[in-house]
């Protein structure tokens, strides 16, 4: 079956909201404990509802689920767990009837040790083809300047294989073994995998853990030009053969590094900005907008097609990689009371716990983050201000079931508690009797409906995807302001960082004579002379503008 | 199973289709009394047109009552009378809308498809009910020719109060969202250039459900704010239209249904439009008479609606409004008048209830019956006897408080959470 979609216009993308959410967490339709394909299609409705216009699932495919999924043990099946290939399709077309794209995601760095490709080739002889579809080495000595990621878990890039009598080369756990870019059957390989899933309908792919494709000796090993030549070759098979599909870069590097993926706008059309998230909450801790100004100023342009994913929070650690090793020691400081929240580089933490589960901050991070350049991405539950569980251990602590409802299992499943994937959050603040859709939906000052209009109000202005950014830099530090232009549209944006109202007083003198439009009242404020212009922000405040001229 | 209308063709469709200047589209469907004289008066006024070379296209949806065989003897047999077919779903005949034409965006499409197989410079879309058939139409020809114009919109020679729900609704909120001054949005007739119907058929909205109802508006709509140039044709009377099997709450349901769906689709656009502009006029204004109409019945219907719908009002109007039109329930009839500005908040409060779902919404929809009736009596009211100028300056005015309340239904649009209704009890 062929799913409908793809009309309208190439850069969709630049104007969507994204929903990220996990098959397996979202809504479970038989009673088996984990969520399916034919619970998300159940609530479809919900997130249309919602507003978004694009939904990005978590890997479903056949696996052994050491990594949640992302050891991919078959690349075209749907893990049993959630369903059929049909239960697959027939979500992808209730998706597209109501309006929304589906990115999934190509985990091509590395697949599970359980892959049959792996099974073929750790016994095929040293040198063959098959055996090179991995990267094999008798010693554990190559590539030493390429760190190791997994620090908590991982001593070494590189297992023994007593199969192989070989050591296999991994950038992430163990069981994960790195496919082999310079064997031409591998990228043949996850062609056809990108065929099977586009031909279907499927809207856009993340490329999982992009920078580390190749491998060689005296680098890092990532980031290599024969890594973007990859990259290169799977865009041009894309454009050649579908339109209006999109490749996401997962490049966790500086802005500088992940700049190459987009290429020409060759490469791929979106990657995320990794190093501004930890910023944002380092700003509104401080109390000074340094942080984001800083990291943006060091963002570079990228070429007109491409966009920047931005996120508050999604299934990883709050990844702490791209930030200083003083800025490092700040955030956990700031932000991990309980050492157990530590993760690798980062802090396994919820939107809505980090930030003291304060309505205000909340509403704050979230204008701000719908108001800089890019495409924003929501992460599932945080919409209504979930918590996590830091004791389940790894990162499923913010992958808990939806907490749909005050029911048992908060509404995600019939199956006895005992039998779900993952206890539902039970704490007394963020338990589901706490926090639940249900509650929310019946409670016109919760955030679920902060959520919603505020989703609505961006998607009414294509200049926050598209326009672009100008600081204005008032002397008061604890304020945000910049100007955001696309065509007509002039939008002013000011965020106060402070737990306490602050005046601001900003030179607009360049739009001398136009009327701030308050936009999510559409209120006028006093136009705008020669002389700066005075605005008070109450505690965690903020005001988006239109700056409307009278001669338009 | 989806059928197909009208398919032989007077001129067979099999030969090459003859390039036509003009084409002048009717869409069909059991008009048999009216449909031959209207054919046959449209090809009397292009057979005055000797330089011009016009085709006269039908999409029938399968009439049952002789309507094509009235249209093919009107057309006395000439081979520029040319039949289309179009797809009928059963659907459609089973729910055909209030103006009676099953499947008519798909009729439509049709004949602009045939206006485009004819490298047509202009096409003429008429009324095959009016009676008599609604003239002065040539006057677009020129100018839709000529690229002067896009679209052109008919303006019928009649009193406001005879077309309420056009001039109280319609059009007040069709200026205000999209900035355009047009006194029949909703019209079933229309001009249209080549440039026009070349990007409206490269839409995707043509077979869909809600557009079989809506096409026109969603026509009028694109002219607004696809940059097109679009005028006002005067183009005489407006009788036979009505259909006397639809009730006045289905109609309302209905065409107010239309504009708040194409409301819905359109958010992007009309929340950024500002003020309105007027349209070039062709053709000239003509006089005509005030309807008499008791205004007493009115008023009674409206006093009857509200003790039976107050509270499916509480769900949509906030509580200053429920109080406003509870006083004016009680208002004796000379004393009778609702405030432009009360008026023109009712009906946004309306469209953010029909957005939001808030009940059903035809249940919604209907209504808003009662309310629109007492608008309708307050109009009378203040237009009795001052002659069709100053029920015109009235319409002026409420089509201005209309675009000067358009703040009140953006600001509920984007934050509607503020919106509280209030349940009454009675």
């Amino acid at each position: 079956m062929r799913s409908r979609g793809h009309a309208g216009t190439p850069l969709w993308y630049k104007d969507a909201v994204i929903y990220q959410l996990h098959v397996k967490s979202f809504q479970d339709s038989d009673g088996s404990g984990t969520g399916d394909f034919r619970g998300l299609l159940q609530r479809m409705d919900y997130v249309a509802d919602l507003g978004v216009t694009c939904l990005w699932l978590l890997p479903f495919f056949a696996s052994p689920l050491r990594d949640d999924g992302y050891d991919v043990a078959d690349y075209r099946s749907v893990h049993p767990e959630y369903g059929t290939l049909d239960d697959f399709q027939t979500f992808l077309a209730a998706a597209h009837d109501r309006g929304m794209r589906v990115i999934i995601e190509l985990a091509l760095n590395h697949t599970s040790d359980q892959h049959a490709w792996f099974q073929r080739a750790r016994r095929a002889p040293p040198g063959s083809p098959q055996r090179d579809y991995y990267v094999w080495s008798d010693t554990d000595r190559k590539y030493a300047d390429a760190r190791i990621i997994f620090v908590d878990t991982e001593p070494s890039n590189w297992t023994w294989d007593d199969e192989a009598q070989a050591y296999y080369w991994h950038r992430f756990f163990s069981h994960q073994p790195d496919l082999n870019y310079d064997n031409p059957a591998v990228l043949r390989e996850i062609l056809a995998v990108v065929d099977y899933w586009l031909s279907m309908g499927v809207d856009g792919l993340r490329l999982d853990a992009v920078p580390y494709l190749v491998e060689r000796e005296g680098t890092s090993c990532e980031n290599l030009p024969e890594t973007h030549a990859v990259i290169r070759a799977i865009r041009q098979h894309i454009d050649r053969h579908y339109a209006n599909r999109m490749l996401l870069a997962e490049a966790n590097q500086w802005p500088a590094d992940v700049r190459a993926y987009f290429g020409d706008g060759d490469e791929c059309h979106m990657a995320y900005h990794f190093p501004l998230m930890p910023r944002l909450f380092m700003a509104i801790h401080q109390e000074d907008r340094f942080p984001i100004a800083e990291v943006l100023a060091r963002t570079p342009e990228i070429p007109e097609p491409c966009q920047w994913a931005l996120f508050l929070r999604n299934h990883d650690e709050l990844t702490l990689e791209m930030v200083t090793e003083e800025e490092r020691d700040y955030m956990y400081l700031a932000y991990t009371a309980d050492p157990e929240a530590r993760l690798n580089l980062g802090i396994r933490r919820r939107l809505a716990p980090l930030l003291g589960n304060d309505r205000r901050r909340i509403e704050l991070m979230t204008a701000l983050l719908f108001s800089l350049p890019g495409t924003p991405i929501i992460y599932y539950g945080d919409e209504i201000g979930m918590g996590d569980n830091i004791e389940l251990g790894d990162r499923h602590g913010v992958r808990t079931p939806m907490q749909w409802s005050a029911d048992v299992n908060a509404g995600f499943s019939t199956a006895d508690p005992d039998r779900l994937y993952s206890p539902v959050i039970a704490d007394p603040v963020y338990s589901h009797q706490a926090v639940n859709v249900t509650a929310q939906q019946h409670d016109p000052a919760a955030l679920l409906h902060w959520m919603r209009n505020m989703v609505g109000l961006r998607k009414l202005f294509h200049v926050f995807g598209r326009g672009s950014i100008e600081f204005l830099n008032p002397d008061n530090r604890k304020v945000v302001a910049h100007v955001r232009r696309y065509g007509d549209d002039q939008i002013l944006c000011v965020a106060n960082l402070s737990r306490f109202a602050q005046p601001v007083t900003l030179d607009l003198s360049a739009f001398s004579g136009a009327t701030p439009i308050e936009m999510q009242g559409y209120t006028a404020f006093p136009d705008i002379g020669e002389t700066p212009y005075v605005l008070t922000l109450g505690a965690y405040g903020y005001y988006w503008f239109e700056l409307q001229r009278r001669d338009v | 199973m989806a059928i197909t209308g009208s398919s032989s063709s007077a001129a067979t469709s099999d030969a090459p289709a003859r390039a036509a200047d003009v084409v002048v589209g009717l869409a069909t469907y059991n008009h048999a009394r009216t449909a031959g004289a209207v054919v046959g008066h449209v090809r009397q006024s292009l057979e005055a047109l000797p330089s011009v070379r016009w085709c006269i296209v039908a999409a029938d949806g399968g009439s049952t009552d002789g309507t094509l065989e009235r249209m093919r003897e009107a057309a006395g047999g000439t081979d520029a009378f040319v039949e289309v077919p179009y797809t009928i779903h059963p659907a459609d005949a089973l729910d055909v809308p209030y103006h009676g034409l099953p499947g008519r965006a798909r009729a439509l499409r049709a004949i602009l498809q045939e206006a485009r197989t004819r490298q047509a410079r202009a096409c003429l879309v008429l009324d095959a009910r009016a009676d008599p058939p609604s003239a002065n139409w040539p006057a677009a020809v020129d100018p839709l020719s000529a690229g002067e114009l896009d679209y052109v919109s008919p303006v019928y020679c009649r009193h406001p109060a005879t077309a309420g729900l056009v001039h109280g609704v319609v059009s007040p909120v069709f200026r205000a969202l999209y900035g355009l001054r047009l006194s029949t949005p909703l019209a079933m007739e229309f001009g249209c250039s080549g440039r026009f119907l070349e990007a409206a058929l490269g839409e995707t909205v043509w077979d869909s459900e809600r557009e079989q109802r809506t096409i026109d508006l969603w026509l009028s709509t694109m002219a607004a704010v696809g940059g097109f140039q679009v005028g006002e044709a005067h183009v005489g009377g407006r009788h036979g239209s009505e259909r006397p099997d639809v009730n006045l709450a289905t109609t309302v349901s209905q065409v107010v249904g239309a504009l708040f769906s194409e409301m819905e689709s359109r958010v992007q656009v009309w929340q950024r439009i500002r003020g309105s502009r007027p349209v070039r006029q062709l053709g000239e204004r003509q006089t005509c008479e005030e309807p008499a109409l008791d205004v007493g019945s009115l008023i009674e219907s409206f006093k009857l609606g509200y003790a039976a719908l107050q509270e499916v009002w509480a769900e949509v109007l906030p509580p200053m409004a429920i109080l406003q039109w509870r006083r004016l329930a009680t208002q004796p009839m000379d004393g009778f008048r609702v405030d432009e500005a009360l008026w023109a908040r009712t009906i946004y409060d309306f469209a953010m209830g029909h957005r939001l779902r808030v009940i059903a919404r035809d249940h919604l929809l209907r209504s808003l019956t009662p309310l629109y009736l007492a608008w309708l009596a307050s109009f009378i009211q203040q237009t009795r006897h001052t002659g069709v100028e100053e029920a015109e300056a009235r319409i002026e005015q409420l089509a201005l408080a209309f675009e000067a309340e358009k703040p009140y239904i953006i600001s509920q649009w984007r934050w509607p959470e503020r919106f509280r209704p209030v349940k009454l009890r009675r």
